[in-house]
């Protein structure tokens, strides 16, 4: 790998280890790794989480169509992922429905403060011509999916004695954290080595990790 | 304002106590919880690697030291490498898991095991970072010109706390006699000794500069890790601590033993590789640069985990620069660092010019201390 590339890594693994220590003081995730997650916490989760899902196939199919010929590549992977993760927003609508609430209540949902900030923020950088930053913000929400999805799946089973199909989106979703990392070193070195670029997709997900956190604050605020 | 001096390790010092305990005779050395074996320990064994480790107790519940005298053995020791006498001492900073007493500093009883005279002492009291905290306070005593001679030690009596009436009667063991993994694996995994070192403000041959000693606190972010002094339960609530409960509910509670949260390590871990990484990014530390890594892991399973993560981020110091005495020696939490060191200056391995990286994070409530010394 390029020294380029472990530069970058590893500035996206502080970026993502503070991440983590700032979504564990959230009052939402004390609650859940304090054991007294309740029902309503987890419903007002997958609202909020649902959100992104959806907003998330979107920004990538965006960011998709604003690459240019020089990076094909990166270009199919992007629409790749956008197609393997658009209706993973369903899943999340049926977990929701498994703990007994209504279709309706998580699909008529307003997003949180942090909810339309982050969602904001990612179509605006989606929009610009080349906008490799958002590699940053897919470490961070991918991170999120293969390191933190299932510990957090396991909890809410166990707090709330939960059925496996009110969880699947968390427990079954996240792919594991080798191939991510794997994935995402191939995606690296097709925009690496480029010194603005580097410090851009370090930005983003620093952003993306700020913002992504103020929505979890907000669902407990 | 005078000028900083520079401060050199000038001597090590280790205590172990009594002939090695392996692994088929170490369930008899700690007792067994109910009279019966332990379900976990084999497990644990194969986890942390360790084969080999010292008690001061012996089987039958006797004593053969107190921490205070193994980290007074340590300190004489370390004294006795650097040429000195005790005489010549003039600041103790200890460390410790937990000092014989509750009551006052352990370093106020390693001092009276050790006499020498009148001292300033300093007690530290965490977990394995404590050994780095005492040794920073000695190492800016010197550097501030307080003192010319200085000495850190560190030490740890895991086992008392390891013998089956602190757990049996608790929560901690159920209806079938089994105690709690948060429980066991420790059992398992710490043992006993004391190290230390002696700092100077000249170097000698041998010695090694500290160019920095720092101290990374995560404890704004995670629960207690490892801990002592609350149940499992309720240990994020402070008012629900042992001195609260007092002493006989606080036993029942299970929340008289050392307890590990292995869910919340796997958490811990990652920060403390974050807060490695940023040493790196800055430049602080300079991987390509260290001739000896020592690391104070606490199981073989966990340096698996966090080398990939590593070398995917040129973080990584190559294996074969790492050195580490776990499987003779055990687990001797805060007295591991210096275990090690000792272990490596008297292998004859360190040559002048060469940097040594000693990396000890602590469970306890996220903590991890880095220091880097340069042979002469």
């Amino acid at each position: 790998m390029s020294d380029a590339a472990s530069d970058v890594l590893r500035k996206l693994t502080i970026v993502f280890t503070e991440f983590e220590g700032r979504l564990e003081q959230t009052p939402l995730i004390r609650k859940l790794t304090r054991g007294r997650f309740a029902l309503e916490d987890y419903q007002a989760f997958l609202i909020q989480l649902r959100q992104q899902v959806k907003d998330g196939a979107l920004w990538m199919s965006r960011a998709a169509s604003n690459i240019d010929d020089a990076h094909l590549e990166l270009r199919s992977t992007l629409m790749r992922h956008a197609v393997t993760e658009h209706r993973d927003f369903r899943l999340l609508e049926a977990d929701f429905i498994a703990t007994g609430g209504a279709a309706e209540t998580i699909r008529s949902a307003e997003k949180n403060i942090g909810s339309e900030a982050l969602s904001a923020w990612m179509f605006h950088e989606a929009s610009k011509p080349n906008p490799f930053g958002l590699l940053g913000a897919m470490w961070i929400i991918e991170g999120l999916g293969s390191i933190k999805a299932q510990e957090w799946g396991r909890r809410v089973k166990d707090t709330l004695a939960l059925p496996d199909d009110a969880v699947r989106f968390l427990l079954y979703h996240g792919e594991n954290d080798a191939a991510h990392i794997e994935e995402f070193k191939e995606m690296l070195a097709m925009v690496l080595p480029d010194a603005a670029i580097a410090a851009r997709i370090v930005k983003t997900a620093q952003v993306t990790a700020r913002l992504y956190a103020l929505q979890i604050e907000e669902i407990l605020p | 304002m005078r000028a900083l001096r520079d401060g050199y390790i000038v001597g090590t010092g280790v205590f172990l106590p009594g002939e090695p305990v392996g692994n088929d005779a170490m369930e008899d050395h700690l007792g067994r919880i109910e009279g019966r074996d332990s379900l976990f320990g084999k497990k644990a064994l194969r986890w942390n690697g360790v084969e080999s480790r010292h008690y001061a107790m012996r089987p039958d519940g006797s004593v053969t030291h107190t921490l205070a005298q193994m980290s007074a053995e340590a300190v004489r020791t370390a004294l006795d490498a650097a040429g000195l006498d005790r005489r010549d001492l003039s600041m103790l900073a200890t460390a410790a898991t937990q000092g014989d007493y509750l009551v006052p500093g352990h370093a106020s009883g390693v001092h009276a095991e050790l006499g020498a005279g009148a001292l300033e002492v300093a007690s530290f009291q965490s977990v394995c970072g404590s050994s780095l905290m005492a040794a920073k306070s000695a190492w800016l005593s010197v550097r501030a010109g307080e003192h010319d001679v200085a000495a850190a030690c560190a030490g740890e009596f895991s086992s008392r706390w390891f013998r089956p009436s602190f757990y049996e009667g608790t929560a901690l063991v159920d209806a079938k006699g089994r105690l709690r993994a948060e429980a066991d694996f420790l059992r398992f995994t710490l043992s006993d000794g004391a190290g230390a070192i002696v700092v100077e403000p000249k170097p000698r041959p041998g010695a090694l500069k500290i160019n920095f000693i720092d101290i990374v606190s995560l404890a704004d972010r995670f629960d207690p890790c490892m801990w002592a002094g609350a149940s499992v339960e309720t240990r994020a609530d402070m008012t629900n601590a042992w001195a609260h409960l007092g002493p006989r509910a606080a036993h029942e509670a299970g929340a008289m033993a050392l307890l590990q949260d292995f869910e919340l390590l796997k958490k811990v871990i990652r920060a403390w590789v974050g807060a490695y990484l940023q040493k790196v990014d800055e430049g602080r530390i300079a991987p390509a640069e260290v001739d000896h890594c020592l690391v104070h892991y606490s199981a073989k399973s966990l340096r698996a985990e966090i080398v990939s993560l590593l070398e995917n981020t040129a973080g990584m110091v190559p294996e074969e620069k790492w050195f580490s005495v776990l499987r003779e020696i055990g687990n001797v939490g805060s007295a591991s660092i210096w275990v090690m060191l000792d272990r490596l200056v008297r292998s004859g391995r360190v040559q002048p010019g060469q940097k040594i990286l000693c990396v000890v994070p602590e469970s306890g409530r996220a903590l991890v201390g880095f220091m880097m010394l340069e042979a002469v």
